[in-house]
């Protein structure tokens, strides 16, 4: 597969320096944080975002913009947003806590955004020296490669455009102040400083999650039932819902992949297998107790609607009592 | 209906059953006259509260189960394990008969289980 849906311009957060002296994010359970804002729960980490696909079956929905191509919504990129089942699933497994994200964002103290600007200096002079070296690596392969003649050419090209860029640096020095303090020194060689811009474009790094700063402190909840007392989670709390993360789950359990289900009028996609890589089966309708209603209607539509489109319409009936599921597939019966 | 030429075979059914008596005369009649269907059979499951109707579209083709059922109908999930439990043999799958009072009836094939659609 060509494609990798979580390929975006937004780093990983180990690119971004670690700042030392401050306490660890995370008790060191290393579960997956679900950031819970607004009763939805998201998932900001690109490798938490593949380990619940590749090992848990969860894919959830991408529903942020690619900074790359924002104009369009054919791909999206992270921040991963959970269906209320899967994220109740998770963090019922184990492998998943809930952050109150809304919370979670204090105001940093004078001295971490101190130590935040020298982080991103020091980063940024490091990512440039590696730069410098890399390309000096490369201008002495070419070298080799090139005449006498042509090599002098080339040198006086560059001399050129350093001059143009030494008078275009610095009327342009005040731009950079904010980020780089100690930048505008006068007795920075000229050649130098303008010879790093020249060639090499300035990289900003913006980190994918907040977690990385020593200022975000969220309230961790390891138990669906105490992020439902803290009031930052509300499913399951009626019998439809309940019904709908056992059933999940059950279905999760059996090795099927389950998506959204609105384009084909029910609760889930059923697939086989991985959706980038299968057409899902049947479309799933969950109902809350072996008794609540449905009018043949309801199977008619469902029927009609999977059998043109080469799917099967899942009924799942959760049994509370029973704890268990009934499963019934309905097709429409090709004759009549 | 009554004066109806077929009546007379589902009489104790229409009668044992009035008010899906209309209904279930529709699948009947549809079942062996229009689909022209053989070794039409009647059974009575009384634990369901009506009748359903055994039958081959061809002679070599396996026997199935249509059970009729009217659109002002509601049915759940406990409807369906009753049905399915109380046929002898237990079926793997039913053909639900969906009556309409304009004369329409449609055909749905309910699987127990999770069974995907043929290819």
């Amino acid at each position: 597969m060509g494609f990798t849906p979580f390929a975006c311009e937004v780093h990983h957060p180990q690119h971004v320096p670690r700042l030392t002296g401050t306490q660890p994010l995370y008790p060191m359970s290393k579960k997956i944080p679900l950031h819970i804002s607004n009763d939805r729960a998201y998932i900001w980490d690109a490798e938490d975002a593949r380990n619940i696909r590749e090992n848990h079956h969860i894919t959830g929905a991408l529903v942020g913009t690619l900074p790359s191509v924002a104009q369009q919504n054919v791909f999206l990129g992270l921040p991963l947003l959970l269906m209320p089942e899967e994220a109740v699933y998770l963090v019922e497994k184990g492998v998943a806590v809930m952050l109150d994200d809304a919370h979670a964002h204090h105001l940093p103290t004078s001295e971490e955004v101190d130590q935040w600007r020298e982080d991103v200096r020091t980063d940024r002079e490091n990512r440039l020296q590696a730069q410098a070296a890399a390309r000096k690596a490369k201008e002495q392969k070419t070298e080799k490669n090139l005449s006498e003649a042509a090599l002098r050419k080339r040198r006086e090209r560059e001399e050129k455009k350093t001059a143009k860029l030494l008078a275009a640096a610095s009327a342009d020095r005040d731009g950079n102040e904010l980020l780089t303090p100690g930048d505008n020194d006068p007795q920075t060689p000229p050649a130098t400083r303008s010879g790093a811009r020249d060639e090499t474009g300035h990289t900003i790094i913006i980190p994918a999650t907040a977690s990385d700063h020593p200022w975000f402190q969220p309230q961790i909840y390891e138990t669906v039932q105490e992020a439902k007392e803290a009031g930052i989670w509300s499913c399951p709390s009626t019998p439809l819902e309940r019904a709908k993360c056992a059933v999940f789950k059950d279905l999760i359990q059996k090795g099927y992949f389950l998506g959204g289900g609105m384009k084909f009028g029910g609760d889930w996609l059923v697939y086989p297998g991985d959706q980038l890589r299968y057409h899902s089966h049947f479309v799933a309708t969950v109902l809350a107790t072996p008794l609540s209603k449905m009018n043949p209607m309801e199977i008619v539509a469902h029927g009609r609607l999977g059998t043109g489109t080469k799917k099967a319409h899942l009924i799942c009936g959760w049994d509370e009592e029973q704890q268990h599921v009934d499963y019934y597939s309905i097709e429409w019966a090709n004759f009549g | 209906m009554e004066s109806h030429p077929t009546y007379k075979g589902v009489q104790a059914i229409c009668q044992k059953y009035p008010k899906l008596a209309g209904s279930f005369f529709q699948v009947y009649n549809d079942i062996l006259l229009s689909q022209g269907w053989k070794d039409v059979k009647v059974i009575d499951v009384e634990q369901v509260g009506r009748a359903v109707i055994y039958g081959k579209r061809k002679a070599d083709e396996p026997e199935l189960v249509v059970v009729p059922c009217a659109l002002s109908e509601s049915i759940s999930i406990e409807w369906f394990n009753s049905i399915f439990k109380n046929l002898s043999p237990e079926p793997s799958e039913i053909y639900v008969a969906i009556t309409s009072e304009d004369s329409s009836n449609v055909y749905y094939k309910i699987s127990k289980g999770i069974v995907k659609p043929p290819v």
